[in-house]
């Protein structure tokens, strides 16, 4: 019912604007559906990674996270982790943030030093809190150091060559960037990779890949950050997020297809129904 | 020619200075760029808490109390201060309510507006009709590469966005024909990135340019060419500090 | 004591999850007025938080001068200019300038900030040009793609390099109009998936990393 009643107003958007504001949206009922069933199918997938065991092909990037914390114990230098320029606000430094706490638990057990420098101060407090999860779990309470993850400045370039003079400095062995991040980028990779570091680099930030592909040993290429916790912590909770995630790619893709088949069926003879199935397939405000 | 104002001359001194302290860092770490760095965090840190302190305390806290009784703001002002309890061991755990409201917020304003903007808005671009009518009985396949817009196009975008849509399957494992796909997916995402890579590097000279510009003005006599003797000074400066380096062992921090 | 130290920062969580996700289709005044709201009250929040970072800055430092560290003057540089641009700014009630005349906080603006900004900055453009390098001497198969389309969009975006590659500019507007374009969306597609899920889980308490703290 709704959702032919939806349907009808994509048509006739005067009847959107009624004289008393309104409380639901029609145009936006397909993303509420997409929402909705995307978050379903997700929790459904979970429940089903709990029961059965799911493959997960190699990311080359996140095999080399063990390496790179092993040299880093080898030389006795410490490992840099860095979680973008976003707050919490963003889930992409919560992606960075829970992958922290994987890096963290390695680090633990092989008591290596870990150094977090932050740029936003919600974001270092939230990481001291999974970093000292990371070394209760790890069984190395004690090796927990509060200051493993300290606050430089809110400000985009000098918060950049404080990183860059640490990494100078304190010569870390591996060097993490997860998260988001703005043309700081390649300032902060290149000088990583001067100085000989294994670098891995984990973003969403489009704009930037470029230089993190350039620059770094391995790269998270978008999706692949959020991809990164389920690999480290193996976690049915985590592989059954990004079954889910798979089911969703193969349902967009299809969608994709689909709708090419009827943009040119509706282009071929004309016929107005095509465009009823794609309007399910806009983004209308 | 008119004199220029001495808080100018003097901001042209300091900024040449600062501009040569950091381009030290190109030849190596040196004291002379720590010094920059440091300066640098504190001058931007201090920044910050003025801004801070003028938008959040004075703009958005008190003056709306105060003037328009809008009491409603102590709430956040109450949660702001949940976060301070990290400093009282006991109540540190009162500070997760606040992280709780923040996290909880960007999750829930993150969903519909991913679906919409990230989603929606790229199948819609996506999907594109592979042929056309442009006269009676007669259909129409545009080769025409140069037009974004044309039929030969869509395919070429059709073809990018399934492979790198393909390349991000975690469950499948890429061999066979799924090889294929995922290394042409690889393709795609190499060349987009030389792309981004190559549109990048015109802006980053006019930075750079930019930069020398105004170095080139600051080195006019009417400022009393800075650029000119603070370069010979900085020079000068990693000279012997490289001398004096070599002299003594390096120092390990 | 368990419910206030787990369970109810979890149902925050919850609440103000749906509560701002449902905002997005709720076209009514009240909604923009909740979410005007919210993003001050983020703001606030905000700003308190500030008072964790700077604290946590002022600490490593003051160990470091009070043990005398290895570089500890470079501290107190960072403490002076702390102190003195807080105090230019207080006096200068946070303003750059005043009735079109430059305040002192304004000068530091324009003299210090902007300059060490902008040359920061700047030096991307050497730091491109390195990354270029290291990419040419990977000499694999990939950096040679990567390298190639580099090349000519670099060439095709200025008049020289249209003359010295023909066409440069038609091949470099195809790559990045349809090449790039294609990927760009497909990586925004896998990555609004992982960010949808991955706030799913933190909204229905699945993903609590977030709070530290295991059963405590």
């Amino acid at each position: 019912m709704a959702a032919v009643q939806g349907g009808q107003r994509i048509f006739s958007p005067v009847l959107v604007a009624g004289p008393s504001p309104d409380w639901f949206n029609w145009n936006q009922l397909n993303n509420l559906i997409i929402a909705l069933s995307f978050g379903g199918l997700v929790f459904y997938s979970i429940s089903y990674a709990k029961r059965h065991e799911i493959f997960l092909r190699r990311i080359p990037g996140l095999d080399a996270v063990d390496e790179a914390i092993g040299r880093a114990t080898e030389l006795g230098k410490p490992i840099l982790y860095l979680t973008g320029a976003h707050d919490l606000h963003d889930p992409s430094t919560i992606a960075a943030a829970v992958i922290l706490g994987k890096v963290a638990k390695r680090a633990a057990l092989y008591e290596t030093e870990l150094l977090v420098p932050h740029r936003e101060p919600i974001t270092m407090a939230v990481c001291q809190e999974i970093t000292k999860q990371a070394y209760l779990e790890a069984g190395k309470p004690d090796l927990f150091k509060e200051d493993a993850n300290f606050f430089i400045t809110a400000d985009q370039f000098s918060y950049t060559a404080a990183v860059d003079g640490i990494m100078l400095r304190k010569k870390p062995a591996a060097n993490f960037f997860m998260g988001a991040y703005f043309a700081e980028s390649l300032l902060l990779t290149e000088t990583g990779a001067s100085t000989g570091a294994i670098q891995i680099a984990g973003t969403d930030s489009d704009h930037q890949l470029p230089f993190f592909v350039t620059t770094c040993d391995y790269t998270l290429i978008g999706e692949e950050l959020y991809a990164a916790s389920a690999y480290l912590s193996k976690e049915p909770v985590q592989i059954g997020t990004l079954r889910g995630q798979d089911i969703g790619k193969a349902v967009v893709l299809s969608a994709i297809g689909i709708g090419i088949v009827l943009a040119t069926v509706g282009a071929v003879t004309g016929a107005q129904w095509p465009q009823l199935f794609l309007d399910l397939l806009r983004d209308l405000k | 020619m008119t004199e220029l104002p001495f808080e100018s001359i003097v901001g042209a001194w300091v900024a040449t200075g600062l501009t040569l302290l950091i381009f030290s860092f190109l030849y190596k770490d040196n004291p002379l760029f720590k010094l920059a760095e440091h300066l640098y965090v504190g001058v931007s840190v201090g920044y910050v808490i003025v801004k801070t302190y003028d938008t959040v305390i004075v703009h958005l806290v008190v003056k709306p109390i105060v003037e328009n009784g809008e009491f409603a703001l102590l709430i956040p002002v109450a949660i702001g201060m949940l976060m301070l309890t990290r400093y009282v061991p006991k109540a540190a755990w009162m500070s997760r309510y606040a992280f709780a409201f923040i996290v909880g917020m960007g999750a829930g304003l993150a969903i519909p507006r991913t679906v919409s903007s990230f989603i929606l808005k790229q199948v819609e671009d996506t999907i594109r009709p592979l042929l056309s009518v442009t006269g009676p009985d007669s259909l129409t396949f545009s080769m025409n590469l140069l037009n974004p817009a044309s039929h030969l196009n869509a395919i070429i975008i059709l073809l990018g966005v399934s492979s790198v849509l393909f390349y991000f399957f975690f469950s499948i494992e890429h061999s066979g024909a799924g090889k294929a796909v995922a290394r042409t997916g690889i393709l795609f995402l190499m060349i987009s990135f030389g792309a981004g890579f190559g549109y990048t590097v015109m802006a980053r000279m006019s930075l750079l340019i930019g930069r020398l510009t105004d170095l080139i003005e600051f080195s006019d006599a009417s400022y009393g060419r800075p650029t000119v003797w603070l370069s010979l000074l900085t020079i000068g400066a990693l000279f012997l500090l490289a001398r004096r380096g070599r002299a003594q062992p390096p120092d390990a921090h | 004591m368990i419910f206030l130290r787990r369970q109810l920062p979890l149902l925050i969580t919850l609440v103000t999850g749906l509560l701002f996700a449902a905002q997005y289709y709720v076209p009514h005044p009240a909604s923009e007025q909740m979410l005007t709201s919210a993003t001050k009250w983020l703001q606030i929040v905000g700003g308190f938080a500030l008072i964790l970072g700077v604290t946590s800055l002022f600490h490593q430092h003051a160990v470091k001068i009070r043990r005398q560290e290895a570089g500890w003057g470079y501290s107190l540089v960072l403490y002076v200019g702390m102190l003195g641009t807080i105090a230019v700014g207080l006096w200068a009630n946070g303003k750059e300038s005043v009735e079109g005349t430059m305040t002192a906080f304004g000068w530091i603006y324009n003299y210090m900030m902007v300059p060490l900004q902008g040359t920061m900055f700047a030096i991307l453009a050497f730091f491109i040009a390195s990354a270029a390098y290291r990419s040419f001497r990977a000499k694999s198969r990939e950096a040679a793609v990567l390298l190639v389309a580099a090349v000519i969009v670099m060439m095709g975006r200025v008049p020289l390099g249209e003359y010295l590659i023909p066409l440069s500019g038609d091949v470099s507007s195809w790559i990045l109009n349809v090449l790039n374009s294609s990927v760009r969306r497909a990586i925004l597609i896998g990555v609004s998936l992982g960010a949808v899920a991955l706030s799913f889980k933190i909204i229905f308490g699945v993903e609590r990393s977030y709070l530290g703290g295991g059963k405590e």
